[in-house]
This record gives C-alpha cells, structure tokens and sequence, in this order.
C-alpha cells in the first residue's frame, strides 16, 4: 500500500520549468464540482464524529447489551451490534478521533520533517543536499508498510506509535516535493532581484521560497491525510494499534471478520473507513486542478 | 552515447549499492537504538530461570554489551559476507528461514504484478474506446481503488471465493487459484498506480501531432492505439512499475495474513510479535534489495528502450520533446 505515494527513487529531480499561466483554466474552475463539495461535506462529519462523538450517539461503545448480540443493522442500532451486543455505529463514532488525529499526526511529522530535510537541502543546495538526497533515497528504498511495522514494533505497540511510524515513512515524498519547490523557486527572477535589494537569506527564504512551496506541500498533506489513515488502519487491521477495547476502524474490521454471519460488523467501519478517504482524494484531486 | 551510458551505468550501480548499505545502517540503528532490549527482556523473564552469570554470558554471546556502533560493525561486515544472522527464537540461521518462505512470496508477488499491469492496462484501453460516458467512469477507478483499504479487498474476495462459492480452502493456501485470488487483492491497488500514469500518458499522446495526423490518414481508433499510442505511453509505465514493488512487498504482509500464507509477510509478523530482531532486519535489508535492484535495472534499461531520452554527462534528462512531463505518476503531485 505505499503509501507512498510513487515517486522517483533516485537521481536528481528533472528541472522545473515555468508553467504558463493559464487564466482560462482559473474562470473554468470557480465553481466547486457537487462532488468535491459532498466530499467536504464527509470531511465535516468525520471532524465532527472525532471532535464531539458523544453527539451523535446515545449509546456507550464500552457497554455491551448481552441480550442484543449481533443485531443485524436496523433503526436502534444504524450499523448493527456487535459479539458482545455493543453498538456499532457508537464505536465507530467513538473510534473515529484516533483513527483520525493519527493521520493528522503522521501527516504533520511527514510536513514538518521532510519538508524541513527538502527545505534545508533545496536552499543550501551542495554536499549538504546530497547528503540529504541520500537519505531520503534511503527511506523511500524501504517500503514504506513495512518500514512502518518496524518502527511501530520497535517503539510498541499503540496507536499513537504507528501514527509516528507512518509519519517517518511519509518523510522522504515530502522532501522530494518541497526540494524540488525550493528549487524552481530559488532560481526565479523575483528571488534574484529581492537578493540584489539587499534581501538576507532568512528573509528570502520565509518570504518568498516557503510561500511557493506552500500550495503543493498542501496537495500533498492532504493526499498523504488519506493514504495515512489507510496505512493506520492497515496497522490497526495486524493489530499494531491500541488493544480492543478501543475501536480504531481498522481494528473494528479486524476483530468483525471473525464473525462471517455477521457481515456488518466488516462493511460498516469499512464503508466508512472508504468514504473517508475517497473524500479526501477528491478534495486533494480538486485542489491540485485549481491551480 | 556509449560513453554516456557507460558513466550513467556507473553512477547509478554505485549510487544503488550505497543505498542498500545505508538502509542496513538506517534499520539497525532504528532497531537498535530505540528502547526495549528483547534479549535481555526474555532472559530476564523470571520464568526462564537464568542466573545472572549466564545472563552476562548469553548477551556477551550476542555482543549486546558492546557499544552500538561496535555491533553495527559486526552486523554490517557479517552483513556484507551474506551471513544474516541466526534467529533469536528459533535458533535457525535467518537466511534458512527466509529461504523457506521467499518462493511462497516471489509467487504471490510476481503473480500480483502480472494482474496489476494487465489490469491496468485494460482500464487504459477501456477509458479510451468505450463510449465516453462510461470512460468517464472508468476514469474514476484507479482513485476509488486506492482508497479501498487492501484489507478489505483481500476480505472480499475470500468471502466470496473461498467461503461462499467454495473454490478453494483457506488452508490450501498455496494452491494456484488460491494463490491468484491473493494476487488480485495485492495487484489492485498496484495496479491503480500503473493505470493513473497510462491513462494520463494515453490522453497526453492521442493529443499530439502525430496521432491527429494518423486520424487524419483514415486509421481507426483501435489501430491508432495499438500501433502508434501505446509504444510511447507505456514506456513510461516501466518506471512505475519498478517503483510498485515496494508496494508488493509491503502489501504482501496484509495479504498474506488474510489468505493464511506462510510468506515473508507472516514471517514478518511473527518476528515483530516475538520482537526477532535479526529476522527483521534481514527482511527490510532484502526487501531494500529488491527494491533498489529492481529500480535500478528499470533504470538502466530506460535509456535503451527509449532513443528520446538523453543522458548528461552521466545524468538521465528526460525526453527531448518538450512534453507537460507525462512521466511523472499523478500522485506525485507537483508543478502547479
């Protein structure tokens, strides 16, 4: 599941050239598609489910109703119950704050540490950059599920330490993409003429390069937001993630495929765990077509 | 040309090997320097019943109170001689181990990509001549695929394969359809990557000059694709498709702990689950080999199957016509 997003793993970055401005492509695109805004719409819930999931449920997930075992989905119970009669959709909303916060966790190690190792070695260019380029070859040579287990094995095992393992194996897509940002942008003209006006480094740096890198590092963000809850869940699924009485979506599906008369238990986190990324993708896949 | 393409060879077998040394430096040190010392840990379970003398004799044994670079040192030269070490747990040398479960794998994984890159080639084909609206959600597919967790897909299939209609037996693992049933489940992310690229570089070609003048000679859309659009668009694909084996590697771990393989995956999983250090630092050293060996002969092989490509005194360059850089896979997202 690579995470990783595909990218070259050796060899320097083919040049960046200037785009040509395309003002048609600008007007085409100031209406929001229906279906990146149904997308948004998704995102909102599953904030939301995370941010206050005691609003949208009654039921407790910890607290198991004996006489209710697998309930088949229905009107009391949306997504069903589960072998121990607790409710489904309760402990999907309830499980949707961890699943989530540790892609943004992952996610926010990946933007923060890769874009600082592409950041550092786009700009200072030399040996420091190919000391870096190696590195970052180095992490993109492991595959990244795998790297991921080693380091969620290595640290143990919970939830928390695989949003840290899959934030290390998203660190080499973004120092690909922000070096090769720095780069176009350190060779513009406009850098070229803020450096002659007497401009320092730093100031270069914060007030021209980071700003350009920006846009792209957010499509990225946002894609990897996706792919990391697909990695965390994966993980979850092998069990590397907090133990059961949590109920992280990949761990939901995990422990419901035990039970094949109750198929609900599977499809429900799921369909979720689906939807969630696939919404993710569209709003990543608009963004990148707004430019 | 030669003598650049002997340079560029160099370069990148050299830079291909530095990579995998510094993988080995870069997964001992993550295991290693990270807390938790599984040795000591067993050892001084009080179950086992070791004296604190043989506990010192055991770890000195192990070299686990030498300094950490000392015991990369040893690991690395070890290492390089083709000596893996021998498994904590089961007292086998890894590299029997890893022997014993590398074909069930190799299978798994070399039968994904085969599905994979037909797949993908299908979806291609498909997005182009089929009517547009129905291209039009075709389209739509390789996105869809990668947000389906591979789980669920892997659950899917067995549910349906394996228990409902009864074809195979999930404790024949090993048996062909049962294994091309995994392979479908590793190949169909892998391939959503393969068909991104090839649908964009599909699109970027039928645009060119060239195919508007095929058009304009009377050739039909099937032969347009076939003789003139394939060729350059699937060229390109040769990179992406070095670049997934990671992925089936990865992916290979999910699977094979659905469908009840006895592969490198659930070797992998029993040596995190008894913390078997050196099993899991041989898995991640092979599987960086794999991958860089892999990628490196895509590479090299480049240059050869496309005549457009340039090499720079020793650095590849890209193609000579100027193109919107149909190259690159969609996900990488970049260039605004």
């Amino acid at each position: 599941m690579t995470v990783t997003a595909v990218t070259r793993p050796t060899g320097p970055d083919p040049e960046p050239t200037a785009d040509a401005a395309r003002p048609a492509a600008r007007r085409r695109t100031t209406r929001v598609p229906v279906t990146v805004l149904a997308s948004f719409g998704v995102v909102a819930l599953v904030v939301a489910w995370s941010v206050a999931p005691g609003l949208f449920t009654t039921h407790d997930p910890a607290a198991g109703v004996p006489a209710d075992l697998f309930q088949s989905p229905s009107a009391a119970h949306w997504f069903g119950t589960d072998h121990l009669g607790r409710d489904l959709f309760s402990r999907v909303v309830h499980g949707t704050a961890s699943s989530v916060s540790s892609a943004l966790v992952a996610v926010a190690i990946g933007v923060v540490v890769g874009g600082l190792i592409g950041l550092v070695g786009g700009f200072l260019g030399g040996l420091v950059d190919s000391v870096l380029a190696r590195f970052v070859d180095v992490l993109l040579a492991i595959p990244s599920f795998l790297l991921a287990v080693v380091i969620v094995s290595a640290l143990g095992f919970e939830t928390i330490n695989a949003a840290i393992a899959t934030g290390v194996s998203a660190v080499a897509v973004f120092a690909r993409v922000m070096r090769s940002e720095v780069l176009k942008t350190r060779s513009a003209v406009f850098v070229e003429a803020s450096l002659l006006l007497g401009g320092s480094r730093w100031h270069v740096l914060l007030r021209h390069v980071l700003p350009n890198a920006s846009r792209s590092v957010l499509q990225l963000a946002v894609l990897q937001f996706g792919l990391s809850i697909l990695v965390i869940a994966g993980l979850a699924f092998l069990g590397y993630g907090d133990p059961p009485p949590a109920s992280d979506w990949g761990l939901l599906v995990s422990v419901g495929k035990d039970y094949p008369l109750a198929p609900w238990l599977v499809w429900a986190p799921a369909l979720v765990t689906i939807a969630t990324v696939l919404s993710v993708n569209r709003i990543s896949r608009w963004l990148r077509t707004t430019d | 040309m030669s003598s650049d393409y002997a340079r560029y060879a160099v370069r990148r077998v050299l830079q291909a090997a530095v990579v995998v040394l510094l993988a080995y430096v870069f997964t001992f040190v993550v295991i290693s320097v990270l807390p938790g010392d599984p040795v000591s840990n067993t050892l001084r379970n009080p179950e086992n019943g070791f004296t604190e003398d043989e506990i010192t004799r055991i770890i000195a044994y192990y070299g686990l109170d030498q300094p950490v670079y000392v015991q990369l040192w040893e690991s690395l030269t070890r290492f390089l001689s083709g000596d893996l070490g021998v498994s904590l747990r089961s007292n086998l040398p890894v590299s029997q181990m890893l022997g014993d479960v590398l074909p069930s794998t190799l299978r798994l994984a070399g039968t994904a990509l085969v599905v994979a890159v037909v797949l993908a080639f299908a979806l291609a084909f498909a997005v182009q001549y089929l009517p547009p609206r129905l291209g039009q959600v075709l389209r739509s597919f390789p996105s869809l695929f990668l947000s389906v967790p591979n789980f669920i897909v892997g659950l899917l299939l067995l549910q349906v394969f394996s228990f409902q209609l009864g074809l195979f037996r999930v404790i024949d693992s090993e048996t062909p359809l049962a294994t091309f049933v995994a392979a479908v489940a590793l190949g169909i992310p892998v391939s959503a990557q393969i068909a991104e690229v090839l649908i964009a570089n599909l699109d970027h070609e039928s645009r060119q000059e060239y195919a508007a003048v095929a058009r304009s000679r009377g050739l039909g859309r099937v032969r347009l694709f076939w003789k003139h659009l394939l060729k350059p668009s699937s060229l390109p694909v040769v990179t992406v498709i070095a670049l997934t084996v990671g992925e089936l590697l990865g992916g290979s771990l999910i699977t094979e702990a659905i469908f009840g393989r006895a592969g490198v995956g659930s070797l992998v999983q029993r040596s995190v689950s008894t913390q078997d250090l050196p099993v899991l630092q041989a898995v991640v050293a092979l599987a960086a080999v794999v991958f860089v060996v892999v990628n490196l002969l895509a590479d090299l092989l480049y240059p050869l199957l496309d005549p457009r490509v340039r090499l720079d005194g020793g650095r590849r360059t890209g193609s000579t016509t100027p193109t919107t850089d149909p190259v690159r896979p969609q996900r990488e997202v970049v260039a605004p």
